[in-house]
């Protein structure tokens, strides 16, 4: 290299095989001169370059990531290119939040005959990170510092719950006695119960303790074992079935599902709810105070007040955060939308993410947890409610969910007919962000 | 004779200990309705009342969630390892709970078994343990029940008794204790003294016997009592992770082809993967089975083989499983299936 200590970036490129890398084999052919900063990874299909993958790159040295592919219309699968900008418009919401610098991640569209876009682009990209300096791997960023001694949080509201848990009950006993289940998955009086006899219908209770989505458990082989089930749903844990049902997760005539309607148990999980009521349980036990009415400040408040803090102090909020982390794992296994068998994080051939709990491995797990949920989280707040160290997971899902709402109109599991968010595309989804 | 100390001169002296360099760490509130044991960088965070106990344990000071063992590098010639640094620099942990001082002894017998652990051991030589009496406790405190008590001594450095007024009585045990406190050992530790009658009545109620618990867990191996207790269990690691006494570590290679670091992390039972074998063979297949483990652990296997109870009772395995499972909801269904 040059003589002088100018910095010299390092920038990951994963590109197609059928679009930019032809595109870079052009430039190669025709003696263009571009800087030889960039590390080209040629793959498949830009749709099957994970989020993962640019995570990865960034941990072990890369100052910038591009990622490139074939033109819209262009792509040799059909629609794989389709299929990434979508994912890469959610990618981009949730690294704004954790303060990542998202002007080091670059997207183009390059085809097989465009040889001199592709120089002109790896010599754009090489003069920006140039300009931006190194990258700091978020191991070595200042972490906040902890806020003090502000007050402990409140006890849920007391409401009364008797009439709620009566109703309840009755309903259990009835399925038990009907035949129509051999459990009801329901709250009891210090977490969930599994009532397979109708004599003990009267263990299931409704309280300020029934925060639990119980639909976590149509996931779990003990509990699948048991036989045909009723669970009991709020108007978020809801939101959940549906997701689970337009993912063939489970079918809605093989499920009975007890709804109560609720009125808020706990901040700040229910803080910006608007799904008190449920919508499409067979039965549903009411109460005239749950009315589904939007939150008066949105349903983003708390996200937009944290996004408002510039960018560097996010970074170092996350990493104040990430630090705390234990990898219990405790925010995968509550979560209902978490049914993989084998989780990337459990992956070790290669190693996708680290399984270390220190805050390069904590960093990966966390925007890796977070996209996979991209579109198909519905706010249920348990991966907050669970996690031992006090992690606002929450914004990073608020993220994700603000995302999909306002570049797609698309808000997961309110309607089961609606075609899901991510697996689909549409040709008009905005590409304001690719060159 | 012990000597009084006030909360203020208490935070003062803590104060002096950072401005000396030394790593001082105690419960902080985190963010509102989470207090952890955190290094401080000041007194002012320091939180010595108005809270049960904190959501982890001090056992993150002597055994850290993730460890860097050692470093290798792979090159034409083969592989080289190469020591990391070994300095532990002096610790202070301030604000400890008897329930947490007393998991260090307990896992001191873990770490000295077979091989002695260094790493544990070069920490747990540079740790002081300022422990401050419970004078509260919640429906999930149990420490009663397994031969400890709010002001029990085990595992301590020095005890801090409220006194009234805003102050403590301090009771050195140890030469390192004392030497913060610049006075003389008040007392000999007895390791396994039994605590006294009114130390246990100012306590939670005592809720079973753990002898009892060991023959349920031995008489009842295949019970089904296990899976149909264990039906909520979602298979996260956060009892055994904040639990002070939980030890089971992975150990992993992280690095690239030319070299890297081995390191010891954190692993838990309650995670389908812990037993899982490549074959894909998981000879704890269920979550029955891995309840079971870790009653059967804490209450039978352990004490068989050291002679003590894998169990602190300071209730945080319940406190923060998100589906209200743990050691005393799951201990008390034992005692009401065998009263019954």
């Amino acid at each position: 290299m040059s003589g002088t200590n100018q910095f010299e970036p390092k920038i990951v490129a994963f590109v197609c095989n059928w679009c930019t890398y032809l595109g870079a084999d052009l430039a190669g052919t025709a003696r263009l001169e571009y800087p030889v900063n960039v590390r080209i990874i040629r793959l498949p299909c830009t749709g099957r370059i994970d989020t993962n993958l640019v995570v990865k790159a960034f941990e072990i040295g890369a100052d910038a990531v591009l990622v490139s592919g074939c033109h819209p219309g262009d792509c040799h699968y059909s629609a794989g290119n389709y299929h990434a900008r979508r994912r890469w418009m959610l990618f981009r919401g949730l690294l704004d939040v954790v303060g990542f610098e998202t002007r080091r991640l670059h997207f183009t569209w390059i085809s097989a005959a465009e040889g001199r876009k592709f120089q002109q682009v790896i010599a754009e990209i090489t003069e920006q990170t140039r300009a931006l300096g190194p990258y700091l791997p978020y191991e070595t960023q200042a972490a906040a510092a902890p806020p003090n001694g502000t007050a402990l949080h409140p006890n849920a509201p007391g409401q009364d719950f008797a009439g709620a848990s009566q109703e309840l009950r009755a309903t259990a006993r009835r399925l038990l006695e009907e035949g129509k289940v051999k459990v009801v998955i329901g709250h009891g009086a210090s977490g969930p119960v599994f009532i397979t006899r109708p004599e003990d219908s009267d263990r299931l209770e409704w309280n300020e303790n029934s925060l639990a989505n119980l639909t976590v458990y149509l996931k779990r082989p003990e509990v699948r074992a048991l036989g045909a089930a009723a669970v009991v749903v709020k108007g978020c844990d809801e939101r959940a079935l549906v997701v689970l049902q337009q993912e063939s997760q489970f079918r809605r005539e093989d499920l009975q599902v007890i709804g109560v309607a609720c009125e808020g148990l706990g901040q700040p999980k229910c803080e910006a709810c608007d799904t008190h009521r449920p919508r499409f349980a067979d039965q549903t036990i009411s109460s005239a105070a749950a009315q589904n009415a939007a939150p008066a400040d949105g349903r983003y408040a708390e996200l937009e007040r944290f996004l408002e803090k510039p960018r560097e102090e996010r970074l170092a909020y996350w990493s104040a955060e990430f630090d705390r982390c234990l990898k219990c794992y405790a925010c995968r296994q509550i979560c209902p939308m978490c049914y993989c068998e084998r989780c990337l994080a459990d992956k070790n051939r290669p190693q996708a993410i680290d399984t270390s709990p220190h805050r390069k491995g904590n960093f990966a797990w966390h925007l890796s947890r977070a996209i996979h949920l991209a579109g198909r989280c519905v706010s249920c707040d348990e991966c907050t409610r669970a996690c031992p160290a006090g992690i606002d997971l929450r914004l990073l899902n608020l993220a994700l969910a603000r995302a999909a709402e306002t570049q797609f109109g698309y808000r997961a599991g309110m309607d089961p007919a609606v075609e899901p968010v991510v697996g689909a595309y549409s040709l008009q989804d905005k590409e304001d962000f690719i060159r | 004779m012990s000597h009084r100390i006030s909360r203020d001169d208490l935070r003062k002296r803590a104060g002096e200990w950072i401005a000396a360099g030394k790593a001082v760490a105690g419960p902080v509130q985190v963010k509102p309705g989470t207090v952890l044991y955190a290094p401080l960088a000041s007194t002012e965070a320091l939180l010595l009342d108005g809270w049960i106990r904190p959501a982890n344990s001090i056992k993150e000071f002597v055994f850290p969630r993730h460890e860097a063992l050692y470093a290798y590098r792979i090159d034409g010639a083969g592989i080289t390892l190469d020591d990391l640094p070994a300095e532990m620099p002096e610790q202070i942990i301030i604000g400890a709970h008897p329930c947490d001082a007393a998991a260090l002894p307990i896992l001191d017998k873990l770490f000295n078994w077979d091989p002695r652990d260094d790493f544990f051991n070069r920490r747990r030589e540079a740790t002081t343990v300022i422990t401050v009496a419970c004078t509260a406790h919640d429906e999930q405190c149990f420490c009663t029940s397994v031969g400890l008590s709010p002001a029990a001594e085990r595992g301590s450095d020095v005890l801090l008794v409220d006194a009234g007024g805003g102050g403590y009585n301090v009771r050195c045990l140890t030469e390192k204790g004392a030497a913060l406190f610049g006075a003389a050992v008040d007392s000999v530790v007895h390791d396994n003294s039994s605590p006294a009658a009114a130390e246990i009545d100012a306590g939670p109620k005592r809720r079973f016997d753990p002898e009892a618990v060991a023959v349920f867990a031995k008489e009842h191996f295949e019970d089904p009592f296990w899976r149909e207790h264990a039906l909520g269990c979602v298979g996260c690691g956060a009892c055994a992770y904040t639990c002070p006494v939980c030890h089971c570590f992975d150990i992993v290679d992280e690095g690239n082809p030319r070299g890297g670091v081995r390191a010891r992390n954190w692993d838990a039972c309650q995670i389908a993967l812990f037993t899982l074998h490549s074959s894909g063979h998981n000879p704890r297949p269920a979550q029955g089975a891995r309840q079971r483990q870790r009653i059967y652990h804490k209450f039978f296997m352990y004490p068989e083989k050291f002679g003590e109870t894998l169990c602190t009772g300071c209730g945080n395995c319940a406190r923060n499983c998100p589906v209200g499972l743990g050691v005393l909801p799951l201990v008390s269904e034992i005692c009401h299936a065998e009263s019954v």
